[in-house]
């Protein structure tokens, strides 16, 4: 099964392009579902259909959804929420703000995930089509089968020693009975399967994330940071869509005159920052992109000789090497600043920090418990260097 | 100390904006400090030189700072961590604690506390806030308020309760689970600066909220419903903003259709906001540097201060209608059947479509039954009893 996430600062066009995706695909008998996971629609908009949270059919093939997350939510972890509404009841509020609470922040996006992949497993369709909203929600929603997991696991062990601790008394003032452990323990495995399958689906060679931007200096800065961050996680990218290209036509206004020189250059600079993924380029069109006809005609334009459903391009992929003094792990890392990498090792997980992100790696057998000697970037790559395990060490050479 | 929020959809240049309006401040002779509260930061970006986490000279009396979570929760969470660092020994590596404290939906808190240190440190008069897109600014309102609750109800239940279990977890031989006094402390630090945040967003002589919109159908859309759920969370905007409108210039030819497009669209929106509207054209080329974007803010308010209120209308009023006592609440662009009014003892529960929001009622109305509510041209009245 396919799946394309779409991404960029917002105003790029991440709607257009996924409906213009989802449409010319559908066109060549690909059956799509495109999929608005941006809690602020705006594919039904472009489509210029009523979407809802059910599949719409939209053309032969191609059926279209704008997801609710909070739908979503309570289909997938209905239980868990009513443990969780029960429990701040139980504390004394009331039962709206119970509700409020128990929406754990980040809840919203793991069920968009679930979603997506639901429909990814769907027979129904051979290719899914996600428009992730703006760069930092998609971001979130890419990285957090790993962040919700040390997060939740952490989470609830603090309700379990709390429940531990009060029940004596609760039992004594208030005949309500706390969850017991049973409940966790669920609750536990439900989301350690749960994203273990999400975090296969993002890893999954078939699921590819595209960057869509414009030739704007800001928009361009943006996606460089968030194509880091994706590498950082892991998450392919296969391509980059430069929409609103100012097209010849514009070449006679006085007042684009410096717009269209500039253009040029950004649509360079965009190849070799995102070098070797392929730029697509979409020029401006003469009215607003709404509805099939004028979405089919931006969607020819766009891909012009490329397949929408293929995998258009490879970003790196992490890799181990052995070295003379040990091993040597190289990770992507396009566009990162050496005085904003941090790297450590606790125990078997390799941290890695990026900024404002942070993931925890873990390591392969090989590696657990070496040391590492140093980390330094070279070109796009951050190479980490690790002395031998203590265990190689006894081995002969 | 005045504070502007700007919010909008993605991508309407809201940052451009913010710094224009920092820039322009600044002309007028206020000291002013511009804090990107959007984890998707981007001043550095439009400034074309590095910000960072910390406040950073932008020109003379020119602050800016673009909050970093994970700086502002080493400084700020340091004794809670240490406590959930402790209970958590056990079967940790320690490192759990600090993912808990980055989960999603924290950062939104954080970015409230900064608020609070730039008023707090004395030393400015206007604070200009780039915030992140309508969601995320939305939640930012939210979470005071679910998060009063939460303090009061569950961490206070847990205090005493932990006080009155201490002798007998002990006993028991639990002891480390039992959190220490450092972390009430910490905690309630953090729930007296998230109060006093709160009280400053909430309060209409100071804070603002200035609508960043383009002239696009569905930007603008968007932008009525940002601006109903703004006044639903008690919060004032002043003013909206315009942002890339074609000049008459390059109106003509390929552009002629997105320009009369445009011209609908404006109409529009000067329909649609009961506020002044400024308007920012297209410029001819990148508006990127201090200086470009001291030029923008100059003409976008026409020489005006900034940092006026430019519509003084609250968000929430109490009056009397027709001879009874009423609370009025500006929601542009809301149905009567996406809003739900319900009574909740000292408070009124406002919900429209999903967003809701607790209202505490003014003493005045307090002790009044709610007998009739009504929308009319964006006005919801709530009529009170005697």
């Amino acid at each position: 099964m396919r799946v394309i996430l779409y991404t960029g600062k917002g105003g790029v066009g991440k709607t257009t392009t996924s409906a213009a995706t989802g449409i010319h695909m559908a066109a060549a008998g690909v059956r799509t579902l495109v999929v608005s996971a941006d809690s602020a629609h705006s594919l039904g908009d472009v489509l210029d259909r009523d979407l809802s949270p059910e599949p719409q059919s939209i053309a032969p093939h191609l059926d279209a959804i704008e997801l609710d997350a909070r739908i979503e939510l309570d289909r997938h972890w209905g239980a868990l929420r009513d443990y969780l509404i029960e429990l701040f009841r139980y504390q004394g509020l009331d039962e709206v703000l119970a509700e409020e609470l128990a929406l754990i922040p980040g809840a919203e996006e793991l069920a968009t995930l679930v979603a997506v992949d639901e429909w990814a497993r769907a027979e129904k369709y051979d290719a899914v089509v996600v428009d992730c909203g703006p760069t930092d929600s998609a971001l979130r929603l890419v990285t957090l089968p790993e962040v919700s997991d040390g997060a939740l696991r952490t989470l609830l062990r603090i309700q379990r020693a709390m429940a531990t601790l009060v029940r004596p008394l609760a039992s004594r003032v208030v005949p309500a009975p706390l969850p017991e452990g049973r409940v966790f323990r669920e609750a536990e495995r439900m989301l350690y399967e749960t994203l273990d399958r999400l975090r296969a689906r993002l890893l999954d060679p078939l699921t590819t994330t595209r960057l869509v931007l414009t030739p704007e200096r800001m928009v361009i800065d943006e996606a460089r940071r968030t194509y880091r961050d994706l590498a950082l996680f892991e998450v392919r990218c296969d391509a980059v869509v430069m929409n609103r290209f100012l097209p010849d036509a514009v070449t006679e206004e006085v007042f684009f005159r410096d717009w269209l020189e500039v253009q040029n250059e950004r649509r360079e600079e965009v190849e070799s920052l995102f070098a070797p993924l392929p730029v697509l380029t979409a020029p401006l069109q003469e009215d607003e992109v709404v509805g099939l006809e004028s979405l089919s005609i931006h969607g020819k334009a766009l891909f012009d000789g490329f397949d929408p459903c293929a995998i258009l391009g490879v970003s790196g992929a992490l890799r181990l090497q052995a070295s003379e003094q040990g091993y040597q792990l190289k990770m992507p890392l396009p566009g990162a600043s050496a005085d904003e990498i941090d790297v450590s090792v606790v125990e078997d997980e390799l941290h890695v920090r990026s900024g404002d992100r942070r993931r925890a790696l873990f390591l392969p057998a090989t590696l657990a418990g070496a040391a590492v000697r140093g980390a330094r970037l070279q070109g796009n790559e951050l190479m980490i260097e690790f002395n031998p395990a203590p265990s190689s060490k006894a081995r002969p050479r | 100390m005045r504070i502007l929020l700007h919010t909008g959809k993605g991508g309407v240049g809201k940052t451009s904006l913010s710094l224009a309006t920092e820039l322009a401040c600044a002309e007028h002779g206020h000291r002013v400090f511009v804090l990107s509260t959007d984890s998707a930061h981007s001043l550095g970006d439009a400034l074309g030189r590095r910000v960072g986490a910390e406040p950073t000279e932008i020109a003379p009396g020119v602050v800016a700072q673009e909050v970093e979570v994970l700086a502002e929760l080493d400084r700020a969470w340091r004794d809670i961590r240490e406590w959930l660092r402790e209970l958590l020994r056990e079967d940790t590596d320690g490192l759990l604690a600090d993912e808990l404290l980055v989960f999603p939906g924290l950062e939104e808190l954080i970015a409230l506390r900064a608020v609070n240190d730039v008023a707090s440190s004395g030393k400015f008069d206007v604070c200009v806030v780039d915030c992140a897109p309508t969601g995320s600014t939305l939640r930012l309102l939210r979470f005071p308020d679910a998060l009063r609750v939460f303090m009061e109800h569950l961490f206070d239940f847990e205090r005493k309760g932990v006080r009155l279990l201490r002798p007998l977890v002990q006993r028991l031989g639990s002891g480390r689970l039992l959190p220490r006094e450092a972390f009430f402390d910490a905690l309630e630090r953090l729930y007296k600066d998230v109060e006093s945040v709160r009280q400053m967003l909430l309060d209409t002589d100071r804070t603002t909220a200035r609508l960043v919109l383009n002239p696009s159908r569905v930007v603008v859309a968007e932008t009525r419903r940002s601006f109903a759920y703004l006044s639903l969370y008690g919060v004032s905007t002043d003013a909206v903003l315009v942002n890339r409108v074609l000049p008459d210039l390059a109106q003509t030819g390929f552009m002629a259709r997105w320009a009369d497009r445009e011209e609908r669209v404006l109409g529009e929106i000067e329909e649609s906001f009961p506020v002044p509207v400024f308007r920012v054209p297209l410029a001819q080329r990148e508006p990127i540097g201090a200086e470009v974007l001291r030029q923008m803010g100059e003409s976008l308010f026409d020489g005006r201060d900034p940092a006026e209120h430019f519509s003084r209308q609250s968000p929430i009023q109490i009056k009397n209608v027709e001879g009874r006592v009423a609370l009025q609440i500006d929601l542009p662009g809301a149905l009567l059947e996406e809003v739900k009014v319900s009574r909740i003892g000292d408070e009124v529960l406002l919900r429209v479509r999903d967003a809701t929001r607790r209202l505490a009622l003014p003493a005045s109305v307090v002790g009044r039954a709610l007998e009739q509510t009504r929308l009319q041209d964006g006005v919801l009245t709530l009529f009170f009893g005697a």
